[in-house]
């Protein structure tokens, strides 16, 4: 990192080498530049299949908001129509529509006897309680159908996240996944609501245009221009902001990136001081999305301000040609009023979609966000025919010319070996020697190619990834401590875990003292991460997590490392008797944890070196042997060469 | 509400601005009224036009044309001021969000664990994100709204005032109750607003804590479960948001429903005082528009109660943070000498928050400038405790630790962590270079020194085996490193900075006895007369320091020499005993073998 970034006002050319730290973890593959070009159409369409099940839901909508708009533009003829010219002037202008609000007013009273104006009062009221009756539940079934088929839509981009590989959240950083679930999916609700107003507002439009056209063809036809005149700004305006908005959306995800490692690893950012520095980075990206979110306002408060302000030159437009076409008697001096008074209702959709645009194309960018995310397919090698396993496996593990890389490493090289029901293998080796690689291999969170597993003889690429892991339980190396109580981090949701199970899987990890001596005993609450306990606190829980689940093939990595010699030996004593007759797999560094094997396996940079029983590596004295030297050598031989 | 008045600040910074793009927005809807009166300017000549002129006299034109000028430059600079004084004010929104967001990062910075303890990242997250963009809104969006309503409001009624005393009066009379109802639902739209954002934070908590146990979920083939547990709080949330929802659509809808009655108050009344002659019909009819004026910004009540409402649930969430005090005081001392590590540790307890037991209990002892400390003890006996204490990441409950002398808390945070390096027990790394993982202290460091620290820590051969070396860019919290890669570029990265007081906790528990030594001879090597602690589970690590603690239960139990703990035979001894023992039984078969 150069101190380059640290200056807000340089504006760095070298992405690549000056981006904030937190930018690089995203392969391009995961976030390939949205131009925001691909036909916004397409993604309303992907919008709208989450709607279709609420779709009778949304059409009733529909239809009430059509019903109050129309119902709205009565309300004004009521008054002008019914009240100022038929009651009070007592002459009706036959060129201006009532919508047979006269005929309807004289029905009132006549069969009520009331005078006409109170009449014409009960009508205004009765229609504004049914007109604004119509827009509420208009807007609480539209918000009900969105607000549910953005539920489901965020479900479903939950579930398609569950389900992405380790390989892949080795690439993309989790905060990025997580305000696509949150922050983008909430963008679209603004969109939704603000397109089921739209379509209210286009009812006053159609009838005005239905008016004005019957009135004057020609005159209508001047003021329509406006509306190509409009798109063609539009167009104008979505070319300018496109890169506007791709800069503040890479911002803000940079900016919430940053945030989120912050604060996961807040105690080594204060240890190491480096909050001053962290926080002028921080700043400087802050900087560049405020320059940017200033660019977007100017841009849309030009936009927004022209076509709410422009469509005011219609009046201009009205008098000059209709004016003109008034001293030509072309058409009446009255066409001319009655234009100026429908006009409003001509603009108004100009002016919302005007002022909704800015939220659609921001709505758009979340939309393509979310798609991208449900189109990241990497996955697992699923079966196509999976083999049926029986309701209890033996547990015979072989593999047979194992090889496997990273990305760009090559980790494991043609590992062979097999474990038979029943036995308790150790594996040993250097740290990266590739044994919690053999472990995810065999959990199936990496696909291989080379070489192949066989649990009792089935391919394991032949049995669902999900069958797999029910059957091997893993204690992971890195664990995972979730916020909830005691209970649910070892139970972990799963169903057919009792709260006496659990506390026996507990109990088999010695975990039960502790824990009985919390004031809350297995409804203590952790907090994220298990923070409010030891590391060996927290690693007890995870291993009894597994236990709970009652796998028919164990695996334990490093499942010890951070307990004492006296708890885990406790732990060995239980373990005795759980894995007898099931097939283990015991990780370990420390020698004494892996007494209990019956065979040894010695892994090193990916390779086999040794596999055999304690005693013939002993005689072997090859690796194991000298590490059995090393950890049990005598004090008086000084390390220090 | 009142919480908004926090933001005035913001507001205060930029008052000019604010001031003239809210009287600029005043001035664009004079413009604007004046539009209409161009109109009936133009439509009046057309009348007298037509009465006598010539249709094509120039007169007639000129009766056209400037009216119709008058309405396009009225349009423009109505165009113009808009734009001008909006830019300004929500440029307002912009500087407050940037710097609330600085503020929170730097507020964030100086809490402490119990801080994290009490808020979720992803609820941090939420506030940062959306609490913020709200907050950003009120300030940009409601105050300007407010204000053009307001305005047109008083301009509306003006008009009504001269034109009719009585009619304005009788048209005021449901204003009280448009009121009332507007403050209940405001209320309620407040809380609502509350529980809507709650929920979005617990959305978010979920989300972030999942999927970072994302491959403990699937190794436990849990996704199911978790997708079930997650429809739910999505369940909650949508179900929060309807709730709010449905209250402002109530509010939208009443808002004009009762302001009817003021329009039916002019029908009913107004046409009798028209028969009456007590007002004329030209001022009947005026009424009506400007009541236009008046039910505008009725109409906008209910969005507009909403705004401000989310807008102050987001202030009080995000003040929350900002409020809440450090537990850590910092004391800007002025010199600070160097340290030569003497550490002194007096009657120190420690007991955390909602526990009854100590974690700690009167803890003493001395370390003398270079010596190696080994700190033993079971599973939770504190000492992890005990080491956070030293760095002030935790204050003691009683009792005090010194370092030359000085009590530690006398000394300026950064100063003593500058000195002071606690290595922690669960590595965090960022998803950043190895290399600048290793200086993250102090990224400038030259690649000298890394490489020394990096051979210490038994990490060098590592880091050549990458491709890319020192510029591999690790996943996020390092997880594409093994265990023992991590383990190492944590230590790494304290040992690399040669402070005087290097406290590692179970550093080793993750690699191999071979590394260990190498690395236990690596420390002997750069650690020469500079004082170390480290907790170890291991006796084959312990025994390399110079005096080894033993706590048990947050006691101190033992210290002494390796040899003298072997004689004194109590924990430690019990122990070596276990840990040999197996050795020893490996070695018996190994004998019996041969
Ligand atoms: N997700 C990953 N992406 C890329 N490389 C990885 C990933 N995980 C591990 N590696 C690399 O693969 C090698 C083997 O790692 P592995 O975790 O299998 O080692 P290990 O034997 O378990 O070591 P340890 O004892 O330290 O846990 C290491 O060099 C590591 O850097
Ligand atoms: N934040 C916390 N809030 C409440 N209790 C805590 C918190 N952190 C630790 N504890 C408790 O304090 C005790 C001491 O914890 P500590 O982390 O110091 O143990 P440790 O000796 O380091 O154990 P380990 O060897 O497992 O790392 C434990 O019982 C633990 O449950
Ligand atoms: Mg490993
Ligand atoms: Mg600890």
């Amino acid at each position: 990192m150069s101190e380059a970034q640290l200056e807000p006002n340089k504006d760095n050319n070298e992405k690549s080498q000056n981006e904030p730290n937190n930018a690089k973890l995203d392969h391009s593959i995961f976030d390939a530049d949205i131009h925001g070009q691909s036909a916004n159409m397409v993604y309303l369409a992907r919008i709208f299949s989450w709607l279709s099940p609420h779709k009778k839901l949304a059409t009733v909508s529909v239809l009430l908001v059509v019903t109050a708009s129309f119902i709205a533009v009565l309300l004004p003829v009521l008054i002008s129509r019914v009240v100022v010219d038929n009651i009070i002037i007592g002459e009706a202008d036959l060129l201006m529509p009532d919508f047979g609000l006269n005929t309807l007013m004289t029905w009132l009273a006549t069969i009520t006897g009331l005078d006409p104006i109170i009449a014409a009062c009960i009508l205004y009221g009765l229609l504004t309680l049914l007109c604004h009756s119509f827009y509420h539940l208009h807007r609480v079934t539209f918000a009900k159908a969105i607000l549910h088929s953005l539920r489901d839509m965020r479900l479903d981009l939950f579930r398609h996240m569950e389900y992405r590989p380790s390989s892949f959240y080795d690439k993309v950083a989790v905060g990025r996944v997580m305000t696509r679930i949150t922050n983008d999916v909430q963008a679209l609700f603004e969109l939704l609501m603000g397109l089921g107003m739209l379509v209210g507002e286009f009812v006053p439009f159609f009838i005005a245009l239905f008016i004005m056209f019957a009135i004057d063809v020609k005159l209508t036809m001047y003021l329509l221009i406006a509306i190509p005149i409009f798109a063609f700004i539009t167009y104008f305006f979505r070319m300018a902001t496109r890169r506007v908005y791709r800069m503040i959306r890479n911002t803000v995800s940079q900016l919430n990136q940053n945030l989120q490692e912050n604060l996961s690893g807040m105690q080594v950012v204060q240890l190491s001081n480096r909050e001053r520095k962290n926080l002028s980075v921080y700043r400087v990206i802050n900087q560049k999305n405020q320059k940017h979110e200033i660019e977007a306002i100017y841009l849309e408060t030009g936009y927004g301000a022209f076509m709410d302000n422009m469509v005011n030159m219609a009046l201009a437009v009205i008098l000059w040609f209709g004016g003109g076409a008034v001293i030509q008697d072309a058409i009446s001096l009255g066409s001319v009023i009655l234009f100026t008074q429908f006009v409003d209702m001509f603009i108004r959709p100009i002016r919302v979609l005007g002022m909704q645009y800015n939220v659609l194309f921001r709505a758009m960018a979340s939309a393509e966000r979310i798609f991208q995310a449900l189109d990241w397919h990497e996955q697992v090698r699923e079966p196509v025919k999976p083999a049926k396993l029986p309701e209890r496996i033996a547990g015979k593990l072989e593999f047979r010319h194992l090889s496997f890389g990273y990305e760009e490493q090559d980790v494991l090289h043609d590992v062979s070996f097999t474990i038979n029901p029943g036995e308790k293998l150790a594996v040993v080796g250097p740290t990266g020697s590739g044994k919690s690689t053999l472990i995810r291999l065999l959990g199936r969170f990496y696909d291989f190619d080379n070489g192949t597993i066989f649990l009792d003889d089935n391919d394991l690429n032949s049995i669902p990834s999900s069958e797999v892991r029910k059957r091997i339980g893993v204690v992971l190396q890195d664990f995972h401590i979730f916020s909830g109580s005691i209970l649910d981090n070892i139970m972990l949701g799963n169903p057919s875990i009792t709260r006496e199970k659990a506390i026996d899987a507990a109990r088999l990890v010695n975990a039960d003292k502790f824990i009985e001596a919390l004031p809350k005993g297995y409804d203590t609450l952790l907090v994220e991460r298990g923070q409010n306990l030891s590391q060996g606190e927290r690693q007890l829980l995870a291993f009894a997590r597994v236990l709970a689940a009652d796998p028919e093939i164990l695996i334990l990595d490093e499942a010890t490392a951070s307990i004492d010699t006296e708890t885990e030996q406790v732990i060995q004593q239980a373990l005795k008797q759980i894995m007898q007759d099931r097939t283990s797999i015991l990780i370990a560094h420390r020698l004494q944890t892996i007494a209990e094997a019956d065979r040894v396996l010695v892994l090193k940079n990916g390779r086999v070196k040794e596999l055999g029983t304690h005693e013939e590596l002993m005689a072997h004295r090859g690796v194991y042997y000298t590490l059995n030297q090393l950890q049990f050598q005598d004090i008086s031989i000084n390390p220090a060469e | 509400m009142k919480v908004l008045l926090r933001l005035m600040p913001y507001i205060r910074a930029h008052i000019w601005a604010f001031s003239f793009g809210i009287s600029g927005l005043l001035v664009a809807r004079i413009f604007e009224a004046m539009i209409p009166m161009y109109i009936k300017m133009g439509i009046d000549s057309l009348t007298e036009g037509k009465a006598g002129f010539d249709f094509t006299s120039t007169v007639t034109q000129q009766a056209l044309f400037y009216p119709a000028i008058a309405i396009v430059i009225c349009v423009i600079l109505q165009m113009l001021v808009t734009i001008v004084s909006r830019i300004l004010v929500r440029r307002i929104g912009m500087y407050a969000a940037f710097d609330l967001r600085n503020r929170i990062y730097h507020h964030l910075q100086l809490q402490g664990p119990g801080f994290f303890q009490q808020y979720s990242i992803g609820d941090l997250m939420a506030r940062a994100i959306n609490d913020i963009s709200l907050v950003r809104q009120v300030i940009a969006g409601s105050t300007r709204m407010t204000s053009v309503l307001i305005f047109t409001a008083v301009v509306g009624l003006g008009f009504m005032f001269s034109l009719s005393l009585q009619l304005t009066l009788a048209v005021l009379l449901p204003l009280p109750i448009i009121s009332i109802v507007a403050y209940r639902y405001s209320k309620k739209i407040y809380d609502q607003s509350h529980l809507v954002q709650e929920g979005f934070s617990d959305l978010s908590t979920f989300v972030q804590e999942n999927l970072n146990g994302i491959r403990t979920v699937q190794a436990m083939a849990q996704e199911n479960e978790e997708v079930e547990r997650f429809a739910d709080v999505n369940q909650q949330f949508a179900d929060r948001n309807l709730e709010l929802f449905v209250t402002t659509s109530m509010l939208s809808a009443l808002m004009p429903t009762l302001a009817a009655a003021a329009t039916i108050i002019i029908i009913g009344y107004g046409a009798t005082l028209v028969s009456a002659g007590d007002i004329t019909l030209g001022t009947f009819v005026a009424f009506f528009s400007y009541l236009g004026l008046l039910l505008w910004p009725v109409r906008e009540i209910g969005p507009l109660v909403t705004q401000w409402q989310r807008g102050a649930s987001g202030t009080a969430r995000l003040f929350e943070i900002l409020d809440h005090k450090p537990e850590i005081s910092n004391h800007p001392a002025t010199d600070f000498p160097k340290l030569t590590g003497r550490v002194e540790v007096k009657d120190l307890s420690y007991r955390f928050e909602n526990k009854d037991k100590f974690a700690l209990k009167d803890i003493n002892f001395t370390v003398e400038p270079g010596e190696t400390i080994a700190i033993l003890g079971r599973v939770g006996s504190g000492k992890s405790t005990l080491l956070r204490l030293f760095v002030r990441l935790l204050e003691p409950t009683n009792g005090q630790i010194l370092l030359d002398n000085h009590p530690i808390d006398g000394f300026p945070l950064d100063k003593l962590r500058d000195q002071v390096c606690l290595v922690l027990q669960d590595p965090f790394l960022f998803a950043d270079s190895l290399g600048d993982n290793i200086a993250y202290d102090n990224t400038d460091r030259e690649s000298d020194e890394i490489w020394k620290s990096a051979d210490a820590a038994a990490l060098r051969d590592t880091i050549e085996d990458f491709p890319e070396g020192l510029k591999t860019i690790l996943g996020e919290r390092g997880v594409t490193l093994s265990g023992g890669q991590k383990q190492r570029t944590a230590l790494a990265r304290g040992l690399v900075r040669m402070s005087p007081l290097l406290i590692l906790d179970d550093c080793f528990s993750a690699v191999d006895t071979q590394t260990e030594e190498h690395i236990l001879s690596g420390l002997k090597r750069v650690r020469q007369n500079l004082t170390t602690m480290l907790v170890s589970h291991r006796v084959s690590t312990a025994r390399h320091a110079d005096r080894i603690i033993v706590l048990s239960e947050g006691e101190m139990v033992e210290m002494g020499s390796h040899t003298e703990l072997l004689e004194k035979g109590g924990f430690y001894a019990d122990l070596e005993k276990a840990q040999s023992n197996t050795s020893r039984l490996l070695e018996d078969l190994e004998t019996s073998d041969e």
